[in-house]
C-alpha cells in the first residue's frame, strides 16, 4: 500500500472562516453548508476518540482509497461534530463498506437514495441524539452533524460527487444528513439492534441506502389492523426502486401506532408477515413498458401482483418519533442491504 | 494554518497484472454484456448487428447481471473471461 499523490497535511496560509469556506468550496469539498474549519489540533481530538480501534478499513469505491482516520476526522470536524460523536461515525462508515451495502451502486446510481443513518443503545443517551419529537428532522446537533459527517466522508473520500460520480437525478434533502435514533423507551417489542442479535446494552449503528421518510398518517383507524391497512397503503408504492430491485425497507412506527399495535396483540412478527401480505402491488398500477422492463430482468409478478421485497424479511421494524398519529415507510435504494455495526 | 486534506486516502494494494492477449474481431467469440438497464439489450443488438455485416455471429452472446444496481457476479465474470477473448458492455438507462 502506498501514499496516493495529494498532501494529509495542508498548510491553508492565514484565513478566516469565510476565506476558508471558500476555498474548501472551490476544492469541492463542500455540501453546500457552511464548513468547520479541519485544524490538526481539532482533528486530534477526534482521532483520541478511536484510539484502540485498529481494525481496517476496507478501499472506498468509488475512488477506491483506503480512508484514514485523520481523514475521516476531518469531515466530521467540517460537518460540526463534537468529538465524541466521531466512533458512531467511523461505525457508520464501517457499516457502508459492508460489501453487500453496495455503496459504489448506492452512490453512483440515478436514484435518490441517501444513507440512513439509526442510532441504538445507551450513547443515544449520553449523545442526546434525538429519537423522538421530530427526530428526522432538524434541531439536535448529534442528529445534523453525525449523518452530515458521513454524507461529506461519501463526498470527499469515495469521491461521490454530484454529477460527476453522483449521478442522482434529482437527489434528496436527505443527501444532507439522515440520522436518528431508536425510540427504545416507547418501543413495546424488541428495539431493533436486539432483533439483529445485538445485547441491548450495545450501541450500534445501522445503515441503509434509502429515500427520505415518506409519511404515514393515521388518525382514524383505532385498531392496529386498521393502521396496518393504511401502512401498506403507503408502502405499495410502484414508484419505489423495491418494486423491481427487491431490496430493505424501514417501517419506522410512531409511538401512538405502536401502542395500538401492541394493545392489539400484534408482535413485529405478525406486523412484519401481515404488511408483506397486504403491501402487494397490483399490477393494473403499474404500466405495461414498467412491466415488461421487470419481466426482463427476472421480476415477474406474483399472479397479479408484485411485492416490494425479496420476503417478508425485507421488511425492518421499529419505533422513533414523539407523540401524534403519524409513522414512516422508507424504501431502499434496493440492491443494498441494512448493514449494522457495533460501535466501539 | 495547517488543515488535515479530507480527501486524503491510502491507495489500495494493486490487483495482479493481467497480460491481454490481441483479438481477431472478425473469428473471436465476442461476449455482449448488458447492465440489466432498459434499452441496454437493444443497444448490444444494434452492435450484433453491425457485427454481422462482416463476420459470423454464431459465436457472439447476449450476458446479462441479474440486477441493474449490483455489480456482476464474479462467476458471470469469470464465465465471460474463460469463454470470450472480448467483451462489449452496454450501459443503457
Amino acid at each position: 500500500m502506498t501514499d496516493i499523490a495529494e498532501q494529509e497535511v495542508i498548510d491553508i496560509g492565514d484565513m478566516d472562516v469565510e476565506t476558508f469556506n471558500e476555498y474548501a468550496t472551490e476544492q469541492g469539498w463542500s455540501d453546500g453548508m457552511p464548513l468547520f474549519v479541519p485544524t490538526e489540533a481539532k482533528v486530534a481530538k477526534f482521532v483520541d476518540t478511536v484510539r484502540g480501534d485498529n481494525r481496517p478499513y476496507s478501499p472506498v469505491p468509488p475512488r477506491q482509497i483506503v480512508p484514514t482516520i485523520q481523514a475521516m476526522a476531518a469531515n466530521a470536524v467540517m460537518a460540526g461534530c463534537k468529538p465524541e460523536y466521531f466512533p458512531v461515525v467511523t461505525a457508520a462508515m464501517r457499516s457502508v463498506l459492508e460489501p453487500d451495502f453496495n455503496l459504489h451502486g448506492t452512490l453512483a446510481t440515478t436514484h435518490s437514495c441517501a444513507p440512513m443513518v439509526m442510532i441504538s443503545g445507551p450513547i443515544r443517551k449520553e449523545l442526546n441524539v434525538n429519537c423522538s419529537s421530530n427526530c428526522f428532522g432538524q434541531g439536535w446537533q448529534a442528529n445534523a452533524t453525525i449523518g452530515r459527517a458521513l454524507g461529506l466522508m461519501l463526498l470527499n473520500i469515495a469521491g461521490a460527487k454530484p454529477g460527476e460520480m453522483d449521478r442522482s437525478t434529482q437527489g434528496n434533502p436527505a443527501k444532507f444528513t439522515f440520522c436518528f435514533g431508536e425510540n427504545e423507551e416507547e418501543n413495546p417489542w424488541t428495539p431493533y439492534h436486539v432483533q439483529r442479535g445485538f445485547k441491548p446494552t450495545d450501541n450500534v449503528v445501522t445503515v441503509m441506502s434509502g429515500e427520505g421518510p415518506h409519511n404515514l398518517n393515521d388518525h382514524g383507524s383505532t385498531t392496529g389492523d386498521g393502521l396496518l391497512t393504511t401502512f401498506a397503503g403507503g408502502m405499495a408504492t410502484p414508484g419505489a426502486n423495491t418494486v423491481y430491485g427487491k431490496g430493505p425497507s424501514f417501517i419506522i412506527i410512531g409511538p401512538e401506532h405502536a401502542a395500538t399495535l401492541k394493545r392489539d396483540g400484534f408482535t413485529i412478527e405478525t406486523i412484519r408477515e401481515e404488511l408483506w401480505q397486504r403491501s402487494r402491488i397490483h399490477i393494473s398500477r403499474v404500466s405495461k413498458g414498467n412491466l415488461d422492463t421487470y419481466a426482463s430482468t427476472g421480476h415477474e409478478p406474483e399472479g397479479d401482483y408484485l411485492r416490494i421485497g425479496r420476503s417478508p424479511q425485507d421488511l425492518h421494524i421499529t419505533v422513533a418519533g414523539g407523540p401524534g398519529k403519524h409513522s414512516a415507510f422508507i424504501p431502499s435504494f434496493g440492491g443494498t442491504m441494512v448493514a449494522c455495526t457495533r460501535i466501539q | 494554518m495547517l488543515i488535515v486534506n479530507p480527501t486524503f486516502g491510502l491507495a489500495a494494494a494493486a490487483g495482479p497484472t493481467v497480460a491481454l492477449k490481441p483479438i481477431n474481431w472478425a473469428t473471436d467469440a465476442i461476449a455482449l454484456m448488458s447492465n440489466s438497464k432498459p434499452n441496454a439489450r437493444e443497444l448490444l443488438e444494434g452492435m450484433k448487428a453491425k457485427l454481422g455485416a462482416f463476420r459470423n455471429v454464431d459465436n457472439i452472446e447476449f450476458h446479462a447481471k441479474n440486477s441493474a444496481s449490483q455489480a456482476a457476479p464474479k462467476e458471470l465474470i469469470q464465465a465471460v473471461a474463460g469463454r470470450y477473448r472480448a467483451a462489449l458492455l452496454a450501459l443503457g438507462d
